[in-house]
């Protein structure tokens, strides 16, 4: 089973499973980790940002123009933000790292 | 009063008046307060004014950003891209010598932020120096801000070359197009833009309004200046003026309608008032005579009198300026035209005429009259300058 690790607002390391074909948002919520994700992954929020470890970064698929305009609109953007719902666990993101940011800003209202 | 000012600012067309006015007036709806019919109603006015200022630069409506201005829009482009960069990456910003105070004072104040200015120097005729610009890229770069239509001389960079260098170098590119926007045709498209700075009131629109373009494909990311509530996609919070936009957006209707036919207009005009005033005073010089201008710039150095002088003796009849209207006041002489090579007296005896849409061809001819009457007698009444060799300018 691939892994992956959220830092956390305070800076705990957690390193949960990361089962196949499942998005980052979606194993946040397995482990309880706080992530939002108001509009479940509709690309209707920005409540799912994470900051993607630099040395992962380049290898996720590119961002799509839709999941690039809600990351617009994201609280303390930064140039490897991504939406967590967009980034679907494959076999050589087996390992990947994810920052919390320190906010959201639910587009939803 | 004859107004020969307009590289300063230019009067509202009517039409941009009539336009703004009942947002003013019976539809003041805030254009965020989406929840009831006035708020709506200035929001769809709003969005169909962005839409008119992208038309006139071949940009998205999503692209468009509302600020209170060129220099507003100048801050947010350099200071915003540079601190979403942060402090990894290339930290070298680089611009030109004759910028708008905003951009030079923006590049500038990133040096506090560990980012490395470099101004590059210009020629006799105020044109960048593309080998000095391909040799600064060398040097990895973040971001190259380089103005379209200079606002004392009117010269025109070669945007669309420097912007290709910018690119081929990894750099961003931000040109200022204050004084070129609905003056020249301008696609950000085709020039390859990242980032663009409009004025509305240098286009016959309404003051306290401007707009930065930031591309979409590929995405061109920067940090606000502001805090607040997220409007413009997160980088410029604060309400929008609808009844500013709004005129706007008419000012850029207008602009892309009578594109060709102002700059023939304004150009005939200005060559109208340069053959008048060279009848009078052979000696005049025209800055930058061999570059590429603004249909309606005219930098004009007398030789026999002092441009303040000048424009003294003529204040009751003409509105006429030294160098930009924000640094004017200031007895330093201008940046711009000491930048081009021109000695500090030199710079003292030139006068910034701007030629726009009001403008008449009889205002034109009163004009130059004013003003060789005026040289006339400031001229005679100034002391014969030294013949000696040693002492003459080269």
């Amino acid at each position: 089973m691939p892994k992956m690790t959220f830092l956390e607002r305070d800076g705990t390391a957690r390193v949960v499973d990361a089962p196949l074909g499942l998005s980052v948002l979606e194993i946040a919520h397995k482990h309880g980790v706080d992530i939002e994700g108001a509009c479940e992954g509709s690309l209707a929020c920005s409540t799912c940002h994470v900051i993607v470890d630099a040395a992962w970064y380049g290898r996720l698929a590119k961002a799509t123009e839709d999941e690039e305009d809600m990351l617009d609109l994201a609280f303390g953007l930064q140039a490897t933000s991504r939406l967590g719902c967009q980034i679907v666990i494959t076999p050589e993101l087996d390992g990947l790292v994810v920052k919390l940011p320190a906010g959201t800003r639910n587009q939803m209202g | 009063m004859i107004y020969l000012d307009n590289l300063a600012t230019t009067q509202p067309d009517p039409r941009v008046l009539a336009a703004a006015e009942p947002f003013f007036r019976e539809f003041f709806g805030n254009p965020h307060s989406a929840e009831h019919r006035m708020g709506q109603h200035a929001a769809e006015a709003v969005e169909a004014a962005r839409a008119q200022i992208a038309a006139l630069i071949g940009a998205e409506p999503r692209e468009v950003v509302f600020t209170s201005g060129a220099t507003e829009a100048n801050n947010l482009a350099i200071k915003g891209a540079a601190r979403f960069a942060g402090p990894t990456g290339p930290r070298r910003i680089i611009t030109l010598a004759t910028e708008h105070k905003c951009v030079l004072e923006s590049v500038r104040d990133l040096a506090g932020e560990a980012f490395e200015p470099v101004i590059l120097p210009v020629d006799r005729n105020g044109l960048a120096d593309l080998q000095a610009l391909e040799h600064a890229l060398q040097t990895p770069t973040l971001l190259v801000s380089v103005m379209a239509a200079n606002n004392e001389t009117g010269v025109l960079q070669d945007i669309g070359t420097i912007a290709r260098l910018a690119r081929a170098a990894g750099a961003l590119f931000h040109t200022d197009l204050a004084q070129a926007a609905g003056k020249i045709p301008v696609d950000v498209n085709t020039l390859g833009l990242h980032l663009a700075s409009i004025s509305a009131h240098k286009l016959y629109g309404p003051k306290g309004i401007g707009a930065l373009y930031v591309r979409r494909r590929p995405r061109v990311r920067l940090k606000p200046l502001f805090s607040g509530g997220g409007q413009e996609r997160g980088l410029r919070s604060g309400t929008i003026p609808a009844p500013l936009a709004v005129g706007f957006g008419e000012a850029c209707r207008l602009a892309r309608l009578n594109l060709q036919e102002d700059a023939a207009r304004i150009d005939t005009l200005r060559l109208r008032l340069v053959a008048r005033l060279q009848a009078r005073i052979p000696d005049l010089l025209e800055t930058a005579g061999n570059a590429p201008r603004l249909a309606g710039a005219v930098s004009l150095r007398f030789s026999g009198a002092r441009a303040l002088d000048l424009i003294a003796a003529c204040a009751e009849k003409l509105c006429v300026s030294t160098g930009s209207a924000c640094t004017s006041a200031e007895v330093a002489p201008s940046h711009v035209l000491t930048a081009m090579g021109l000695s500090a007296d030199q710079a003292a005896r030139t006068l910034r005429l701007g030629i726009g849409r009001f403008t008449s061809a009889a205002d034109i001819d009163q004009a130059a009259d004013f003003l060789a009457n005026a040289y006339d007698r400031l001229a005679r009444a100034e002391s014969p300058r030294p013949a000696t060799p040693f002492l003459a300018e080269v």
